[in-house]
């Protein structure tokens, strides 16, 4: 049985992970341009414009689609599955989206369009950002 | 149209042994393949003077182990006999099986060699993907963006972009359905496939376990070990050879960026499959309307669909409904991958695609042969992530 996969934060990539451990949802922004990338880039997917800075966000968003993993065949998620994964559409830009699972209690609410808000989960040595359905 | 048209053509197919796993070492299916397509051509092996393929691994970390994994053009070199001095070889990273084929194509008209093999070697490894073997898998680059949520496998970034497919335009499960049981059919008439005994109906589509939900097990195509192999040669040769030959009236690949590289955004469907399209249909001087059959890849079984709308052959949001009422069974207004596709010929991708395409136009397709079939296109991958596709035709 092998633990859920750790991220190896490189340079680009650290400030993400430093921000999820203060449970702060962060993603690198263009200064020149202001378009947001995710995964974070070394030159503006946008503009190539290499000043970039991570920027606090709402974490607030939309399922832009899901998926029940049921193959146990993913590294880590052995026992889990059958497993919800989200992908979320953050309000700040159209199409920047990032990865969640929801817990499978979820499984009848989840839909696309649902609005959802980002809340932390720890996991041992890291902490890992994890969307929730926004309750109405 | 384009001045390539109908220059160049493929004059033999091979198949080697396609079956769930091989007792034969990869390499050597593929040196199996290749002689047959030789011999198919009526050539000898000492005429073939160029060497191309697309030597990637099944899936990411499935290792590249020539001969065992992957097949390479060094490892055709060292292990059959061809000509003296190989002129041209290209291994082709990009694209899928087709941009071989196109670089071969190019490669004949400009009188770099005379006689090419291409081949697709997949091998379906043993086991599960790991990343590693004890404790907690790190995950590097832009996997820890994926792999901490559990979000790696292929087939889960398919499910998410049909998910968002069934919501955008109000398709059902209905069409893949359509899909996989007309797959069958074909393939119940191909003597090379692997499910070739075995019928299904759409009861047993709807009766398969999950894979990644909204995906089921038929949504997915057969791992198989295997080898198929084409020769190609100019439209002045291929007329001296043993077969009618398959002429390539055009080709197209993928170009257009994509949003999101983490995983399959349906959003980019029309637009990268669409840059694909505009090529192949401009540079062979024909529309989807003069296709008298399409390949079209079925990797995951929505992107048939997702190719139906790209390409052109219905409106966009429509595949789901143009599906249905045999309008693609071999009998129908459009037949789509007549030789039962990778979901039921066997995971070779996309090579299968081609050798039917191929088949149909020289009238080498056995109980499968549409009639008077003279221009059949193959386009291979997921439109939202690559692809590449070539036209033949029965005349130049």
């Amino acid at each position: 049985m092998q633990a859920k996969p750790i991220p190896v934060p490189d340079e680009l990539t650290r400030p993400f992970w430093e921000a999820a451990r203060e449970h702060r949802l962060v993603v690198q922004r263009c200064i020149a341009c202001g378009y947001y990338n995710h995964p974070p880039r070394s030159a503006c997917d946008a503009c190539l414009a290499q000043q970039l800075r991570f920027e606090q966000v709402s974490g607030q968003g939309r399922i832009y689609s899901f998926t029940v993993m049921h193959q146990r065949d993913v590294p880590g998620f052995e026992a889990e599955a059958p497993f919800i994964n989200i992908v979320v559409e953050l309000n700040e830009q159209p199409m920047l989206l990032m990865v969640s699972n929801l817990p499978f209690s979820e499984r009848e609410r989840v839909r696309i369009g649902t609005p959802v808000k980002v809340d932390f989960e720890e996991r041992g040595e890291i902490v890992v950002p994890q969307f929730r359905i926004l309750d109405p | 149209m384009s001045s390539t048209r109908g220059r160049t053509a493929i004059v033999g197919i091979g198949y080697s042994e396609i079956t769930r796993r091989s007792e034969k070492p990869l390499g050597l299916l593929a040196v199996a393949a290749c002689r047959a397509a030789i011999d198919d051509a009526g050539l000898d092996p000492s005429q073939i003077d160029g060497l191309t393929t697309y030597p990637e691994s099944p899936f990411a970390g499935a290792g590249n182990r020539d001969g065992i994994d992957v097949v390479s053009v060094m490892y055709i070199v060292n292990h059959l006999p061809l000509a003296a001095d190989i002129r041209w070889y290209a291994q082709i990273e990009t694209g899928m099986i087709a941009s071989p084929i196109i670089e071969a194509a190019n490669a004949l008209i400009a009188g770099a060699c005379e006689y090419v093999l291409v081949w697709r070697a997949m091998h379906r490894p043993e086991g599960r993907p790991r990343v590693g073997t004890s404790g907690a898998p790190r995950a590097p680059g832009e996997a820890q963006f994926m792999a901490p949520w559990g979000c790696t496998s292929i087939v889960q970034w398919h499910a998410l972009a049909w998910q968002r497919y069934m919501h955008r335009y109000g398709a059902t499960r209905e069409a893949l359905a359509a899909l996989a049981v007309n797959s069958r059919r074909n393939a119940n008439l191909n003597p090379r496939a692997f499910f070739y005994t075995q019928p299904m109906t759409r009861d047993d589509y709807f009766n398969s376990r999950w894979i990644a939900e909204p995906l089921c097990l038929y949504d997915c195509d057969v791992p198989v070990d295997g080898c198929v192999a084409l020769v190609m040669t100019t439209a002045e040769r291929a007329r001296d050879l043993k077969n009618p030959p398959a002429y390539i009236a055009g080709w197209g690949q993928n170009t257009a960026p994509r949003r999101t590289l983490l995983h399959y955004a349906l959003d980019d469907y029309m637009e990268c499959g669409g840059s694909l399209a505009r090529k192949l249909w401009r540079s062979a001087g024909l529309g989807p309307a003069d296709m008298d059959a399409a390949e079209l890849y079925d990797g995951f079984n929505p992107s048939t669909l997702y190719w139906l709308e790209a390409a052109g052959f219905c409106r966009q949001g429509e595949a789901c409904i143009f599906v249905h009422d045999g309008r693609i069974a071999l009998e129908g207004e459009l037949p789509v991958n007549t030789f039962g596709g990778s979901l039921s010929e066997g995971r070779l991708h996309g090579m299968g695609h081609i050798a039917e395409a191929v088949r149909q136009v020289t009238h080498r397709a056995e109980q499968r042969q549409i009639k008077d079939a003279e221009a059949v296109c193959a386009i291979d991958g997921s439109p939202m992530l690559r692809g590449s596709g070539i036209v033949v035709t029965s005349s130049p």
